[in-house]
């Protein structure tokens, strides 16, 4: 399985500094990088210098509205030419969005296709936001609001050129997005090996992101509650149960959060004690409607064998969430009691 | 039976109208069925009997339904006829795990 990293961030936050540093990196080497330009002449994949093991493919128009369905043809074609030694032998792939892009239709592409989905992982979601304008863009465009939710790594660019901690910018990432690390990188310089193990899903056999992210699901539980002013409509919180969960009472949990509210689902994840399979917890995985089939990991990774689940959401109240899994539970519980 | 099965649909109920940004609220009947009102409707829900689990009652009309979700269906084709549901897709590609 070939890892796909998709990178993102709001126009101007460095993304593209990033990547140039990254592709002549020797830890970076072998890597497809697919260039999404916003407009009919494209200009950063000019500025991309590559080694002779790596390539650039140029998109032009939004990769998450009007041509989902060419970046599925280009990394279709992509891995027809790797087959064909047409181009170098890569072993990881980078899609760098436009400026304006939503990540979420691009994952879905990803882990919707059956060809692509048969010899291509997710690896994870990169936003880098600007250490000089971030929060102001934050503040004002809902598209970089939504490239830090979804992220599973957050790269904090232009560092060099603050004078201060940007402390109000990390309380926004953090509030927006508590489960992803924030790595700072000073004129694109970052260990490429802390960007791209961020997925869920890990091609490689190693450690998932599943430790990290679930210590921090029970951390951010604490302070859940924190009010989060600029961002009103992007919300994140955990669920934590004691109990175990039915499989079918997550399924249909699953199921009826993605009927009602699929599009305001900006991600899930969670790592659940399945009352079936008490020793063997599962993870689950989500982007809006679409999630991976639920793996089951071989053992608990820690003492703390609660389900824990954390919602990364778009006006979609936290009582709602909990009072349908409390409905659904007790619906379960009640039929499997005798008449 | 749980002791009060109602008891979570009605906060379900509730949650459910500000999940689906509809303005309305949700009450105990008289005779204990709950009582969602909305500006332009209202209906009621009370405990069926199998194999309906729960009776949505509008205007003269009575339905049964036999799960929450298909309670929460009824009740926002009533509530939020424009609203167009999405239906939960699994990927092909299992999750790789360590």
């Amino acid at each position: 399985m070939i890892p796909v990293c998709v990178l993102t961030g709001f126009l101007g936050s460095g993304k593209t500094t990033l990547l140039g540093r990254l592709v002549k990196s020797s830890d970076f080497r072998a890597t497809a990088v697919i260039i999404n330009e916003f407009g009919e002449i494209g200009l950063d994949h000019d500025l991309i210098e590559t080694s002779d093991e790596s390539f650039v493919e140029l998109q032009t128009g939004c990769l998450c509205c009007t041509i989902r369905g060419d970046l599925v043809r280009t990394l279709a074609d992509i891995l027809r030419r790797r087959d064909d030694g047409a181009v170098p032998a890569f072993d990881r792939i980078v899609i760098e969005t436009s400026g304006l892009a939503d990540p979420a239709p691009i994952l879905h592409a990803l882990m919707s296709d059956d060809h692509l989905a048969a010899r291509l992982t997710v690896a994870g979601v990169v936003t880098t936001v600007d250490a000089v304008n971030g929060a102001d863009t934050l503040g004002r465009r809902q598209e970089a609001v939504k490239q830090v939710a979804l992220a599973d790594r957050l790269v904090l660019t232009k560092t060099d050129l603050v004078d201060q901690n940007p402390d109000a910018l990390l309380a926004r990432l953090a509030a927006l997005n508590p489960t992803a690390p924030v790595l700072p990188a000073t004129f694109g310089a970052i260990d490429p090996s802390r960007l791209f193990d961020a997925g869920v899903r890990d091609a490689s056999g190693k450690s998932a992101d599943g430790p990290a992210w679930l210590a921090e699901i029970a951390h951010h539980h604490d302070r859940a509650h924190d009010p989060n002013r600029h961002d009103e409509r992007i919300a994140c919180f955990a669920l934590i149960r004691d109990r175990p969960i039915a499989a079918v009472a997550l399924t249909l949990f699953l199921e009826v959060l993605s009927e009602h509210c699929g599009a305001d689902l900006l991600r899930l994840k969670g790592i659940v004690d399945i009352a079936e399979s008490p020793d063997r917890p599962a993870v689950i995985h989500g982007v809006q409607h679409v999630f991976h089939p639920p793996g089951f990991l071989d053992r608990w990774p820690s003492a703390d064998r609660r389900s824990r689940m954390i919602f990364i959401v778009r006006e979609i109240p936290r009582a709602f969430v909990e009072a349908l899994l409390g409905a659904i539970e007790a619906e379960v519980q009640e039929t499997a009691q005798p008449a | 039976m749980t002791a009060n099965p109602i008891a979570p649909v009605h906060d379900l109920l509730a949650a459910s109208l500000r999940a689906w940004r509809v303005d309305g609220s949700v009450a105990r009947g008289a005779d204990g069925s709950l009582v969602l009102s909305t500006s332009g409707t209202t209906l009621a829900v009370s405990r069926g009997l199998p194999p309906f689990r729960w009776i949505v009652t509008v205007g003269a009309r009575r339905r049964g339904v036999t799960s929450v979700a298909g309670l929460l269906r009824t009740v926002r084709r009533v509530v939020d006829p424009d609203h167009q549901p999405n239906r939960l897709r699994i990927a092909p590609a299992p999750l790789v795990l360590p």
